[in-house]
């Protein structure tokens, strides 16, 4: 079996649609980028995670209301997976001012229930922890580990034996389990994932992020610089910012509106994102060498003509790699689960655009350059 | 035949390695599964038995059944050190950042924290959470613009402020220090197996608890303030009938009124009794019978093992008996016959004797400390000039040193047991009485052993709060879907790229998917070899690399075809294709690979999982397609069997 056998095709000559396809796909990225902006993964704005798995389907619509009737205000409720799975996110990472009396009176009817009456003092509330203290030792440790087992995050102040004081840790997330339980009695969930992120580590890791996708393009424009020649190392790169843009203007233009597709922007898209470029610049040096051969053979051919039939015999190598990894791809998008699904998304759509920027903005690109500063491209 | 022989060893032991560095982790799979169903089948037996046991009581039992099952068979510990490790994201568990709150270290340290102090402080934390300077720096800096000195607030007022600022920056990093201690110090009490604890940066703590089930009570114990003790050890004359009454009752012997008590519990106890048996019948090796005689009649003293030519009742316990013995102790009619004032305690940290066995040496201290940590002002690791020898020195305050010169003075050639968060760090021989508030400790092994009592010490003095910035858990049941999914997702996709290049490319083809089968293989088996932690996006990193690893063949072949098409015979055609395709297949690896070290060094823990298995498949696809695959094809060449790509 053979595709594009003895194929010839004027790529450079129907730049101009490459251009227009290009500059639109771009343009709609950019409108979206500014209209509907990015949605972010706590990973990089910080914030609270979970992700429950009930026993029975959930009504998403439901739960929503539900968490939203803890008064904890804006909060993002999905599905995650199946029916079964709810995934809970807010940006807030402690119990805001207006809740804590609520969080103060469930701590305060649970110690009723345990001892009814018993002298306590309520004596430090931070925003993520109430601290109580009792008469006596003994009468803490019970309370501390009545607390403990009805799901409160409660313990000893200090490990001295005469420690009478009590705190009790109000997270977020914890917050939100707690009155779900309370609210959804007659389907049970267990906790599939939990995540906290602090919003200081929030803005290191997008500093790594974008300081890795940097170094990553320096890397790469320095290697090709020396293996071939700056031109090469231009256009491959300008192509890549092509392949990262347009598939992250996907991304902004996607976000909430397919069903079962979460496209937060975490460290794992950041991941597929460097992969990506890693395999579109792989697509494009693999024409680029052919460039180089050819233009060694045939030392007083065109450039244009060189570079048209140097795409054109890396075309089935280009397709049918490309097609492989679609193919795997694809696997991963369908059956590799929620986890990874953005991670697959990215990768699918960032491969079909790296393959045809590889085709047709890379190489057109160098053409452009070499014509434009009257280049000598030669080896 | 004989050019071909050298490229032959080397995929024949590329090959072997891979599967020899890859068996430990099939037989751990296998293993697993087995202990995995023997534990859950006592489970079953332990619960219709004992219907009041409380749920952590099953599992401690369960865990000395799973300890013994392990002691019996060291090989299972060893295949289960050089498997696959699998990550945070396939096991299940969690992992947290802390990091120590130096602004709360630094108002524990100011001499008299006024108002300005304090909103200095709360001005330089502010300020720390945005930029990298520590808030040590910030805070002098800040001081130093106000026009304060910092000896206002620390050290005396001679002090010049780079002294004051290069002692706190070193409290600073001592806190980190400390944290680090008090962590792993509980984490291994707590009992989590194959725990990873690192320090990150000035002040970053990181923790992952593999399989961690109670999410709340693992955040508990990585947080909170250390208790340090001072215990009395009692001296053999007092623990050895201790032992020895231990030893009976547990061996069924009926001796006094003590023990007649314990018997009218018998009724619910005797299945404990029947599970250590069982338990110890499973470590007994084929031994003669004396042996299993004396395991029967002292089953203490079969496990908690005495010098017996040494004058204290310290027991040597083997670190797989810990759990076991801690449940016989643990029995109501055992307790029965330890006096009330008194407890048995283990090392904190196990030791290792000459013959490469590892125990923890279990003391018997009494219950109520003497002095609690609270008193302690400081604590210096150093090596004495006179004998070299690596001494602690240890400050009290003037209370505690009253206190200090009562007990050493009554305790004189008796030992004190120096306990952190209940665990024993050292147990030194009171020489004298102390009194002055400052002592002396040695007989450390090395510095390092004394920095870490130095470092337990201050633990009680100056507490070391840590917040947690991060936190990531993962139920294990999200765990094994993803690893099914990934399993899933690596066949299909194996399955689909294999069938179409067998199409496309038809004998060549087979030889591709033949490789990639190679590909998948050594990606495995580096990854064993490498003790590398296996992630879920570590796994797609695999799946990625299916697709991408037969690039290589793609080109490769399209120039064979290309060659052939100038009428080339097949040899010459082989031979040019490979070297032609060369350059363009070394060229895009290369920057692929770039990106994925990029990545390694840039991501945190599942992406580096990622990096890392894509940078293994780099190597491992050009390895099959330049070595194994143009072996196969010359092979085929030099024996005449038709070649056919497509």
């Amino acid at each position: 079996m053979r595709f594009f056998e003895n194929f010839n095709f004027d790529f450079l000559g129907k730049r101009k649609f490459a251009y227009a396809l290009s500059g639109s796909l771009f343009l709609i990225g950019l409108i979206a980028a500014f209209t509907r902006g990015f949605q972010f993964g706590i990973d990089f704005k910080g914030g609270s995670e979970i992700v429950l798995q009930f026993e029975k389907p959930i009504n998403i619509a439901e739960v929503r209301a539900d968490v939203e009737n803890i008064g904890l205000g804006n909060m993002e409720v999905k599905t995650f997976g199946g029916e079964t799975g709810v995934m809970i996110r807010t940006e807030m990472q402690v119990v805001p001012v207006e809740v804590y009396p609520k969080v103060i009176e469930g701590i305060e009817a649970e110690i009723e229930k345990l001892m009814p009456g018993v002298p306590r003092k309520l004596i430090d509330s931070s925003a993520s922890s109430v601290t109580y203290a009792f008469e006596n030792p003994d009468t803490a440790n019970q309370i501390i580990d009545g607390l403990f087992a009805s799901g409160f995050q409660s313990g000893r102040v200090s490990e001295e034996p005469d420690n009478v004081e009590m705190l009790v840790s109000v997270g977020i997330a914890d917050w939100i389990k707690e009155n779900l339980r309370a609210k959804i009695t007659d389907n049970t969930f267990t906790v599939l994932k939990e995540d906290r992120v602090g919003p200081k580590i929030g803005a290191e890791l997008k500093r790594d992020a974008l300081l890795a996708i940097f170094f990553a393009l320096i890397a790469i424009l320095v290697y090709l610089g020396f293996r071939f020649k700056f031109v090469f190392a231009f256009g491959a790169v300008a192509a890549l910012f092509h392949d990262v843009l347009i598939t992250l203007g996907l991304f902004s233009l996607l976000y909430g509106l397919i069903p079962g597709l979460n496209l937060d922007i975490d460290l794992t898209v950041v991941a597929a994102f460097l992969t990506l470029i890693g395999y579109s610049i792989n697509d494009t040096v693999i024409v680029f060498d052919r460039v180089r051969e050819n233009l060694k053979i045939h030392k007083t051919r065109p450039l244009f003509d060189v570079i048209n039939t140097s795409i054109s015999q890396t075309m089935s190598r280009t397709v049918i790699t490309g097609g492989t990894t679609l193919l795997t791809v694809l696997v991963l998008m369908i059956f590799g689960g929620e986890v990874l699904r953005a991670f697959a998304f990215t990768l699918f759509f960032g491969i079909i655009i790296g393959t045809y920027s590889s085709i047709f903005v890379a190489s057109t690109l160098v053409y452009e350059y070499a014509t434009k500063y009257h280049k000598k491209v030669e080896f | 035949m004989k050019e071909f022989r050298f490229r032959l060893i080397i995929i024949v032991a590329a090959i072997a390695l891979s599967i020899y560095l890859l068996y430990p982790t099939y037989l751990d799979y296998q293993n697993s599964s087995d202990i995995k169903q023997t534990l859950e089948l006592k489970r079953l037996q332990l619960v219709k038995e004992n219907p009041d046991f409380t749920k952590s009581q099953i599992d401690k039992l369960l865990r000395a059944n799973e300890d013994s099952i392990l002691a019996a068979n060291p090989d299972i510990v060893k295949n289960k050190e050089k498997r696959v490790k699998l990550g945070l994201d396939l096991q299940g568990g969690m992992r947290v950042v802390l990091e120590v709150n130096t602004g709360k270290l630094l108002e524990k340290l100011a001499k008299n924290p006024d108002e300005t102090f304090r909103a200095v402080l709360a001005e330089a934390q502010q300020e720390s959470e945005r930029t990298d300077e520590s808030v040590v720096d910030i805070l002098a800096r800040k001081f130093t613009e106000r026009g304060i000195r910092l000896s206002r607030y620390f050290g005396t007022i001679r002090d010049e402020d780079s002294q004051i600022l290069s002692s706190l920056t070193d409290n600073a990093e001592d806190a980190v220090n400390r944290a680090v201690e008090i962590i792993r110090n509980r984490v291994d009490q707590y009992g989590v197996s194959e725990p990873s604890i690192q320090r990150q940066g000035s002040r970053r703590i990181i923790v992952e608890l593999p399989g961690i089930a109670r999410e709340e009570e693992a955040k508990k114990l990585l947080q909170g303030t250390a208790l340090l003790e001072f215990r009395i050890v009692r001296e053999a004359d007092f623990t050895f009938p201790v032992m020895q009454k231990i030893d009976d009752v547990l061996a069924g012997k009926v001796l006094d009124d003590t023990t007649q008590v314990a018997s009218e519990d018998k009724a619910t106890e005797t299945t404990p009794t029947d599970t250590s048996i069982a338990a110890a019948d499973t470590t007994t090796p084929e031994g003669e019978l004396s042996e299993e005689e004396f395991r029967k009649q002292h089953p203490f003293f079969s496990i908690a093992l005495l010098d017996p030519q040494g004058r204290s009742a310290d027991a040597y316990v083997k670190v797989e008996d810990k759990n076991k013995l801690e449940l016989m102790l643990n029995r109501p009619d055992v307790q029965k016959v330890i006096p009330n004032n008194v407890e048995f305690k283990f090392q904190a940290r196990s030791q290792t004797d000459a013959e490469g066995n590892e125990f923890f040496v279990m003391y018997l201290v009494n219950k109520d400390p003497e002095l609690t940590g609270g008193v302690i002002t400081d604590a210096t690791a150093n090596i004495d000039p006179n004998t070299s020898a690596p001494i602690v020195t240890m400050t009290m305050n003037s209370e505690g040193a009253t206190e200090w010169a009562r007990i050493t003075g009554a305790n004189v050639n008796k030992r004190i047991a120096i306990m952190l968060d209940g665990g024993i760090f050292s147990a030194p021989v009171v020489k004298g009485k102390i009194p002055g508030g400052r002592s002396q400790i040695e007989g450390m092994a090395d510095l390092n052993e004394a920095k870490l009592l130095e470092i337990v010490l201050k633990a009680g003095a100056l507490p070391a709060p840590v917040d947690i910035i991060e936190e990531r858990s993962v139920g294990p049941s999200l765990g094994e879907d993803s690893i099914n999914k990934g399993l899933l997702s690596v066949i299909l996709g194996y399955a689909l790229v294999g069938i179409f290049m067998i199409i496309y490319y038809r004998r060549a083809g087979t030889i591709a998917a033949a490789a990639l089968t190679f590909t998948i293989l050594f990606i495995l088996g580096v990854l064993a070899g490498f003790n590398a932690t296996l992630t879920l996006p570590g796994i797609a990193g695999i799946i990625l690399t299916i697709g991408m690893a037969v690039d290589a063949n793609v080109l490769i072949f399209e120039r064979i075809r290309e060659e052939m098409a100038t009428g080339k015979t097949i040899k010459a055609s082989v031979d040019s294709g490979f070297s032609r395709a060369y350059s363009a297949i070394i060229d895009s690896n290369i920057t692929t690979f770039f990106t994925g070290i990029i990545l390694y060094q840039f991501g945190t823990g599942p992406i580096q999982g990622f990096a890392l298995t894509l940078m293994i498949g780099i190597a491992a696809s050009l390895f099959s397609a330049l070595v194994v695959t143009r072996l196969i094809l010359d092979l085929m060449v030099s024996k005449n069997i038709p070649v056919t790509i497509g």
